[in-house]
């Protein structure tokens, strides 16, 4: 029994005035009553009172411990008072008391009471620790101060009981219970699980571990598990469930701490080191050892939740719409490639069913990242108005809400974001709320005032400029037309890849199609390539540079292969959220020099769509594939400087 | 210096009541008075000390007392343990 765990930020008073005994006996038992370990203050005062009676508690040195053991105790708990001034206690040695130290014990204990006394008093006896708790500035300091005593004082006992505890629990029961994963849950997390639990029983323990994989959770911890748990380690790089731990001490750290420092983590929670976890749906947690973590961890960990789940929409939208076109016929239409037979327009319906859900599923698991629950519809929206890109705009001389501004991937990054700290925002404001209404926060305030922020957010604020850009780059392009082919044959290629589905791809795309309408079939050419280059280029260097890549990523990497194939750039959207400071500079330069190329060529394509299976029709096709190549080549290269190679424990080489 | 040794029967232990008895009893004494418990040793005048110990129904304690009183206050004490603790 620690004491830690017995005492209560709401049980503290660090500016107890001067009283009578029975007064300050009073304002203690209030003290108690507030941490909710009292089940009738009234008898426990009494309780109080009359072992007072008995003898006092004021046991000198300036000390006081009250207490009482009753049946009017729910459970054992603890109230600290500091009276800086000090206050009268019938002391031994008569001086006034200035730490009182109040203990409810119920009456069904045996020892715990003794066990307690003895532990405060031994921690009491240093004469600088007793000054230090008189002048702690404020409670959380307070609390420190004895945490800190406690391990000093008592790690190994604690440790040891915890060892000897787990020889005698045999059979039910655990004494280390931990949580691991990572944001794409193929392989560490099942590492730190296997690492921890292999430690776990060398060190003679009891330990279950809990892992939330892609395959989802294995392993699920239950209440009793949870209750019975000597300590608790979330080794993770993304959200697990916490709000199960509430109100126990639970080590936060990263999953590669499981799997390099199994030994260390179960030993730093077995000795109780760890912050007690309160559940307030927020984010700020304090990882190992109390640092904070940094910002850039904190981004990529929001990003990557988003990211992995929508990496299943990427991957099976995207293979449905290369199959489309696989089975499609290239002679009935070229202009609607994909749709011509009942059975192709099946499969690139679907894909694009699934392709619609992308930009909102990431954005919603990066506010849900940031702001748990009530973050995940907000997102869901914001990146849903990011992807049909809706703005204010005058449709047929009338005022309206449109579409126009489409700001692909980068603004749904940006809606996820937004979303997440505009609930964490209105969690804040609403916590000044009356308690009454706690009920209807997560029913009503966050959904109807989230979703109508963001709403306005999305439309109003981040959408414009967008849809101006994309004016902007069409007008650009236009007057650009009459210009040096290989020139604008190198600026489409970019603008395919720069946002992926933005403004920039838009407009580049816009052009490439409505020039198809003038005759001018040269310039498709140049666009399709540009759009093809980014997932081969990311394909290529999984391929061959494959330490700058997780497993996980590897094998993403051979369907971005069918993707680039088939024109479908989005393949290449989770590698450049996940890092587009040097994925997207590397495949812009990669499309710019293939649409270059395929300009220079002198290249033409009638079809809008269709990838690797409209080649038959493209006019100088090998040298289309010569330009292909480069570009890819020249982007993989790219890449793969930029990108330094990751430790070997990440790559899994 | 002088000893006696004790097994606890006061089913709650040493707790603060007595041990507030205790450090009463010893306080007069001119001798250093120690409790030992195990590896632990405790002032016997000074109640956090003493309770600090966490002496249990079933220890067994040592009582040493080294000073000009060590007799008379051994005898006192080892009667004052047995009535009271």
């Amino acid at each position: 029994m620690r004491i830690t765990d017995l005492l209560q930020k709401e049980g503290i008073e660090l500016k107890g005035a001067s009283a009578t005994k029975a007064e300050t006996i009073h304002r203690m038992v209030d003290l108690m009553n507030k941490t909710g370990n009292l089940k009738d203050p009234d008898a426990y005062e009494k309780a109080v009172l009359k072992r007072e009676e008995e003898g006092t508690t004021g046991i000198g040195d300036g000390i006081a411990i009250p207490h009482g053991k009753t049946a009017a105790v729910k459970s054992a708990g603890f109230a600290a008072m500091v009276c800086k001034q000090g206050t009268d206690f019938e002391a031994m040695d008569g001086k006034p008391a200035q730490l009182l130290f109040m203990i409810a014990v119920p009456d069904d204990s045996n020892d715990v009471h003794l066990e307690l006394l003895s532990r405060l008093s031994m921690m009491l006896m240093d004469e600088e620790f007793r000054n230090h708790l008189i002048s702690a500035e404020d409670k959380e300091a307070f609390l420190k101060l004895i945490n800190a005593k406690e391990i000093e004082k008592f790690a190994e006992e604690d440790a040891k009981m915890t060892a000897s505890r787990a020889v005698e629990k045999t059979n039910s029961g655990y004494d280390i219970i931990a949580v691991t994963a990572c944001p794409t849950g193929i392989a560490h997390t099942y590492m730190a699980a296997e690492a921890l639990e292999e430690k776990g029983k060398k060190m003679g323990l009891k330990i279950k571990v809990e892992t939330d994989g892609s395959g989802g959770v294995k392993n699920e911890l239950t209440a009793e598990d949870i209750n019975g748990a000597r300590g608790i380690i979330v080794a993770a790089d993304k959200k697990v469930p916490m709000a199960r731990f509430d109100g126990k001490r639970v080590l936060q750290t990263k999953v590669s701490d499981g799997i390099n420092k199994p030994e260390a983590l179960i030993q730093k929670a077995l000795e109780g080191q760890a912050a007690v976890y309160h559940d307030q749906g927020e984010e700020s947690s304090p990882s190992d050892s109390g640092e904070k973590e940094s910002v850039g961890r904190k981004i990529y960990k929001d990003l990557m939740n988003g990211v992995s789940h929508m990496l299943p929409f990427v991957i099976g939208g995207g293979i449905l719409i290369a199959l489309a076109f696989l089975f499609d016929d290239y002679a009935i239409d070229p202009s609607n490639f994909g749709m011509n037979t009942p059975f192709a327009a099946f499969l690139k319906t679907v894909g694009g069913a699934a392709f619609g859900f992308m930009l909102p599923i990431l954005a919603g698991f990066i506010a849900m990242s940031i702001a748990d629950r009530p973050g995940l519809a907000v997102g869901f929206v914001g990146g849903y108005l990011a992807s049909e890109g809706y703005i204010l705009t005058t449709v047929k001389g009338t005022l309206t809400i449109a579409t126009g501004g489409t700001s692909g991937f980068l603004g749904a990054l940006l809606a996820g974001f937004i979303a997440g700290y505009l609930v964490l925002g209105l969690r804040k404001l609403c916590e000044k709320l009356p308690e009454s209404l706690e009920g209807i926060k997560p029913t009503l305030i966050y959904p109807f005032v989230g979703i109508l922020a963001i709403g306005a957010i999305m439309v109003f604020v981040v959408n414009p400029p967008v849809a101006w850009l994309n004016q902007a780059m069409s007008n650009g392009l236009n007057s650009m037309g009459s210009s040096s082919k290989v020139i604008l044959g190198l600026v489409l290629g970019g603008m395919m890849s720069i946002d992926m589905g933005g403004p920039f791809n838009k407009a580049a795309y816009v052009f490439g199609t409505a020039s198809l309408a003038n005759g001018q079939y040269d310039i498709m050419a140049a666009v399709m390539i540009g759009g093809m280059v980014p997932p081969l280029a990311i394909a290529l260097c999984t391929t061959f540079f494959k330490n700058r890549f997780t497993k996980k990523e590897r094998q993403s990497g051979v369907t971005c292969y069918v993707m680039g194939l088939s024109f479908i750039t989005e393949g290449a959207i989770p590698f450049a959220a996940s890092d587009p400071a040097r994925v997207i500079p590397s495949c812009m330069v990669g499309s710019a020099v293939a649409g270059g190329l395929s300009m220079f060529f002198g290249c033409t394509l009638m079809a809008p769509h269709g990838g690797i299976f409209v080649f038959p029709v493209v006019g100088n096709p090998l040298m289309y594939v010569v330009a292909l190549v480069v570009g890819s080549i020249v982007g993989m290269v790219l890449l793969s400087i930029l990108k330094k190679p990751l430790p070997a424990e990440e790559s899994e080489i | 210096m002088k000893e006696f040794t004790y097994t606890v029967t006061d089913p709650a232990g040493i707790h603060a009541r007595p041990a507030g008895l205790l450090v009463k009893q010893a306080q007069p004494y001119a001798s250093e008075v120690s409790i030992e418990k195990e590896d632990k040793t405790a002032n016997a005048k000074s109640m956090l000390s003493v309770m600090g110990l966490g002496a249990k129904n079933g220890d067994t304690v040592k009582v040493v007392a080294e000073g000009a009183d060590e007799d008379n206050a051994i005898a006192e004490l080892e009667a004052f343990f047995k009535e009271n603790l």
